[in-house]
């Protein structure tokens, strides 16, 4: 009953946000290239360091996220890349800490995620509200007990997966805020987002069966993400 | 419009921490509910039998991933008043996950009379053996049902690696040695059979030799296989009763009796 209204709500949230998406109008600028390449060039000195910190900056992550469950540990936290004409791809990659809980040792996993945000809403110039966020990640978790194919014991086939790959779909949304430049330096924006995900083992197991209901085989995540540059 | 967006979307978050949504991770170990319940379903079994010469109990397993039809075998044997305890012979999960194994428990916690719960393969994979000693308790056990001794087994060889002994003989050598009071009987009950390939086969006449030293040997149960099977493995006149999977919807029940003998029916539902 609880979960019923739950979804009633989720429905109705989804439907106000596809609405609004659709009459706004939105741009993204992104101006830390045109910024660089307006930069005095005197020598080619300069010139050289420039070329350097450009093509090696690409590597720096943009942002931080840390992200509470989801399947991927307690608590994951990674750096990413946006990218796209208006950022609307995110690639992620996070390493997550699982506690033992009632087995014998703690986890690191380690994540790598694909984001697709399609819609990108300005309510002020401050305020951004993303109305879906959707994608997938692979999750792997470090410990000798969990394999990536069976190993050579067993006859062919005879589990047919893996344990230790994760694949994990899942939709969400996101609220982002603005910093006024002139008082933040190092950050841009501040995101705060949810996720309702789940997984291929978990698939499986309400493929055929009425007993698990979405409370089941849905897991909740919640995250932020720091935008730096 | 969107004002109220900012109130609504956490408010569903808290709503939603309600309903036990936040996953770690599907091998987790994270366990709410109850634990060891093995040993509290044998002190059930041990009290409801004591003096009882006539024993029946209904034998099934390999529920994994078969959720409703394992329901519905709960709520059949509920529907009967003739059965004394439920004896699972292991592989409630398919892929070994943490929540596998709560979902099956709650399940079959429906059950009326007491159960307990066998080491199957597949509760193996990953770290399920832990989150099997954790709900259930330790792999090897045995238990009295009036005057019969239930010997359970982890069979799973091929899991171990030999990294630990499967069977266990030490165990199985305390266990007989034991002197239980009116111990006249003995049934063994174990995930995977002799000269499956999970079992190691190497031993398996020497562990026929030795289950054989218990006083009066009825016979020896098993799943894995997935279908019903009736084999006197070493013809030697010890039967080895295999119960089908889930999907199969149906079970096994035993009826031992005080003139040395018993009867067996195959049940579907």
């Amino acid at each position: 009953m609880k979960w019923l209204n739950i979804k009633k709500a989720g429905v109705l949230v989804a439907a106000l946000l596809f609405t609004a998406a659709a009459s706004y109008a939105q741009e993204k600028v992104s101006d830390s290239i045109a910024k660089l390449d307006s930069l005095p060039v005197t020598d080619s000195i300069t010139v050289s360091v420039k070329d350097y910190r450009a093509g090696w900056g690409k590597l720096i992550p943009k942002y931080g996220k840390l992200q509470y469950a989801g399947n991927m540990g307690f608590l994951s936290i990674g750096g990413g890349y946006d990218y796209g004409v208006n950022k609307q791809w995110e690639t992620d990659i996070f390493l997550g800490f699982l506690p033992h809980y009632s087995t014998s040792k703690n986890k690191i996993t380690l994540t790598v995620k694909q984001n697709y945000i399609p819609w990108k809403l300005d309510i002020n110039n401050r305020w951004m509200v993303e109305p879906l966020t959707t994608g997938m990640y692979l999750n792997t978790i470090f410990s000798d007990d969990f394999w990536i194919s069976e190993p050579d014991k067993y006859p062919n086939s005879y589990y047919a997966f893996s344990t230790r790959i994760r694949i994990n779909v899942f939709l969400g949304q996101r609220i982002t805020y603005k910093f006024k430049p002139e008082t933040h330096k190092y950050f841009k924006s501040v995101t705060a987002y949810y996720e309702v995900s789940t997984n291929d083992i978990y698939v499986l197991s309400a493929f055929n069966n009425a007993y698990l209901k979405p409370k089941d085989y849905l897991a909740l995540s919640i995250g932020i993400k720091v935008q730096v540059f | 419009m969107f004002r109220k967006l900012l109130f609504i979307i956490p408010a569903l978050l808290l709503l939603c921490t309600a309903c036990d949504m936040f996953d770690a991770h599907p091998y987790d170990g994270q366990i709410t509910g109850e634990k060891g319940i093995n040993a509290k379903n044998i002190a059930r079994i041990q009290e409801a039998t004591a003096g009882k010469t006539t024993i029946k109990f209904a034998m099934m397993g390999d529920s994994q991933r078969y959720y409703d039809e394992t329901e519905e075998f709960v709520h059949k044997l509920n529907e009967r008043n003739d059965i004394d305890f439920v004896i699972h012979s292991g592989d409630l999960t398919d892929f070994g996950a943490t929540n596998e194994f709560m979902w099956m428990r709650d399940i079959m916690n429906g059950l009326k009379v007491p159960y307990v719960a066998l080491l199957g393969n597949h509760d193996c994979l990953a770290n399920g053996q832990e989150v099997f000693n954790t709900i259930y308790g330790t792999e090897n056990f045995s238990f009295m049902a009036g005057n019969i001794k239930f010997v359970c087994l982890n069979t799973n060889a091929l899991e171990f690696d030999y990294s630990k002994p499967v069977p266990d003989f030490n165990f199985i050598q305390q266990t007989l040695n034991e002197q239980t009071p009116n111990h006249e009987k003995t049934i063994f009950a174990m995930h995977v059979r002799p000269y499956s390939e999970q079992f190691n086969n190497n031993i398996a006449w020497v562990f026929q030799d030795v289950i054989k030293r218990f006083p009066g040997l009825q016979f020896c149960l098993n799943g894995h296989d997935h279908q019903i099977q009736v084999d006197d493995l070493f013809n030697d006149g010890v039967i080895y009763y295999g119960s089908a999977n889930m999907e199969k919807k149906s079970y096994l029940v035993f009826t031992v009796t005080p003139d040395n003998n018993y009867t067996y029916e195959v049940v579907e539902y």
